[in-house]
């Protein structure tokens, strides 16, 4: 119960849902805000920051996906839950594709809920500590500023969402060297069955979009076949 | 890939093969001008007997016949190839829709046993998951219901049991098992109901009406809006009026929403669940009634007014 009375906004449109979620997560010791559309979830991310969002879809006025896109385009940091009844393959990646960390479907098991939300807020304590002297990160061209999740990619300035400064970082904090698919589920996504390794590579892909001219053949972040991923800063080295 | 499926789009496929066939209708006609006397001199030195003077009237008709035959066989087939494909997308829209309305009330009901299973909870807390789990279900059996009932291949043919029913404590009723839904939609109810006429009803599928009609108002209207029910003659028939302050139609849209799984596309109602089969229904429960149900609204975001109305002679002496 040492939660600390971490923010926890939960933006869904079922009043049932949404009390019982307020309930047990207030019982878990973290301090809940509900709000019944993504409108309303917006005005109170304009006023209060907080550590965690447990989002819905199906939201009246503005869906889950377009509250999420839109988070992903200021410049607030925090993790984003998705609960949903879709559950197939695409809406899974839809979601995550819009800046979900993490992606739950309805009806779910109350105490996954809680190891899923416990496990995302200590994934991002771990990513607050810093591994460097200096807040922002640079290669060649291109820089990362962790703390604020800034980025400049090939072309343009942008904001990572958590999961893919998470990912980032790791790369980064252990550059020159091979991480495996494995360490990265495991720091990044927490120890979950059901992520495949398939999700480490297609968020890797993301971020070459961001940080490879080619995509195809990158400079950046090399893939070691079947061993894992490694972060050149240099490629000339 | 957006271009070629435009391509094959039903009516595309359609003006193609008409245009085709006439293609081919003027290359015949060409190349049967072009060989008309070829063909007369071959057939002459054949069968002489065949040129008469007089135009053969019957073979003329019989050939116009033919012709329209087979354009009418086209079209036919045309208009069915088209509804088919349309109730093909309608039927996934909703088995996609109608998964996902069963999902939320059983992911609640879920999230409260297991929070009874894992967490200490006090008498009290336990009375209001319960109920909480009970208007849960009842909006499950309530769409069971709605899905059983469109599912009959003749809504018309549905069995009707008539049984003498005093409509206004009846509707006093109905409205009861809403008081949990208009509480968390912080929603007010004005119930005007002055008169109490005894008709004759099916109380089960008349229910389903109302119940679908309270469900939809609340449903599609903001927190803290308030809806009102009256009761009133009006000429032949009994009003029941459901008037909301919800998001309201637009006059396109009145027409078509009694159709089956039919469902208003805009961005309102983008993300508002619903299986786009309750009004179906409850269209099909008053015609069996040999009532109407009407629905007015002065526009888009401005509310509604749905009227089930009952005929006067199905008035009973109690």
């Amino acid at each position: 119960m040492n939660n600390n009375g971490k923010k926890i906004l939960v933006v869904e449109d079922e009043a049932h849902l949404a009390k019982g979620l307020q309930f047990n997560l207030e019982r878990e010791g973290y301090n809940v805000t509900l709000a019944e559309n993504g409108q309303v979830a917006m005005d109170l991310l304009g006023e209060e920051d907080f550590d965690l969002m447990i989002l819905d879809i199906m939201l009246p006025k503005l869906s889950g996906l377009e509250v999420a896109r839109k988070i992903r385009n200021t410049d607030m940091r925090f993790p984003i839950l998705m609960l949903s009844a879709k559950s197939t393959d695409e809406d899974r990646e839809l979601g995550l594709a819009a800046g979900a960390d993490d992606y739950l479907t309805k009806p779910f098991h109350l105490p996954e809920l809680l190891l899923r939300v416990k496990g995302i807020l200590r994934r991002w304590e771990w990513y607050k500590e810093p591994v460097h002297d200096q807040e922002v990160f640079q290669f060649g061209e291109m820089w990362i500023n962790f703390s604020s999740g800034k980025a400049k990619g090939c072309s343009d300035e942008f904001y990572l969402t958590a999961k893919e400064a998470l990912l980032m970082k790791l790369l980064v904090s252990q550059q020159g060297k091979i991480v495996t698919r494995e360490e990265l589920l495991e720091k990044v996504w927490g120890y979950d069955p059901q992520t495949e390794t398939r999700t480490v590579d297609n968020f890797v892909a993301r971020l070459r979009k961001y940080f490879e001219k080619k995509p195809q053949s990158p400079k950046h972040i090399i893939t070691h076949r079947e061993k894992g991923y490694e972060f050149k800063s240099d490629p000339e080295k | 890939m957006g271009r070629l499926r435009n391509l094959f789009h039903p009516i595309m496929v359609f003006i193609g093969v008409q245009v085709a066939w006439i293609v081919l209708m003027a290359v015949w006609i060409n190349w049967y001008l072009e060989n008309n006397l070829a063909i007369k001199e071959f057939a002459q030195r054949i069968r002489p007997d065949l040129f008469t003077a007089e135009i053969q009237w019957l073979i003329l008709f019989e050939g116009c016949f033919l012709m329209l035959l087979i354009l009418a066989g086209v079209y036919v087939i045309f208009v069915y190839w088209n509804k088919q494909n349309r109730l093909n997308q309608m039927q996934s829209n909703f088995v996609a829709s109608v998964s996902h309305e069963l999902k939320s009330p059983l992911a609640s009901i879920q999230l409260y046993l297991e929070t009874l299973k894992y967490q200490d909870v006090s008498t009290e807390e336990t009375m209001d998951f319960v109920e909480t789990m009970l208007s849960d279900t009842q909006r499950l059996s309530g769409l069971i219901d709605n899905i059983l009932q469109s599912s009959k291949a003749d809504p018309k043919s549905m069995a009707m049991q008539f049984q003498p029913v005093n409509l206004s404590e009846f509707i006093a009723e109905v409205v009861k098992g809403h008081k949990r839904q208009f509480e968390e939609k912080q929603c007010s109810l004005d119930l005007k109901l002055g008169v109490s006429p005894t008709l004759s009803l099916d109380k089960r599928a008349l229910r389903m009406v109302f119940n679908n009609l309270i469900s939809n108002a609340l449903r599609y209207s903001p927190a803290g809006s308030s809806l009102i029910i009256n009761l009133q003659r009006i000429g032949k028939y009994w009003e029941v009026n459901f008037q909301d302050q919800g998001i309201g139609f637009e006059k396109k849209d009145i027409k078509k929403i009694f159709r089956k799984f039919y469902r208003v596309q805009n961005k309102d109602t983008q993300n508002i669940e619903g299986a786009g089969l309750g009004l179906f229904i409850s269209s099909e429960i008053v015609k069996n009634h040999r009532g109407r149900l009407k629905v007015s609204s002065p526009g888009r975001g401005k509310g509604s007014i749905f009227s089930v109305q009952l005929p006067v002679s199905r008035e009973v002496e109690v």
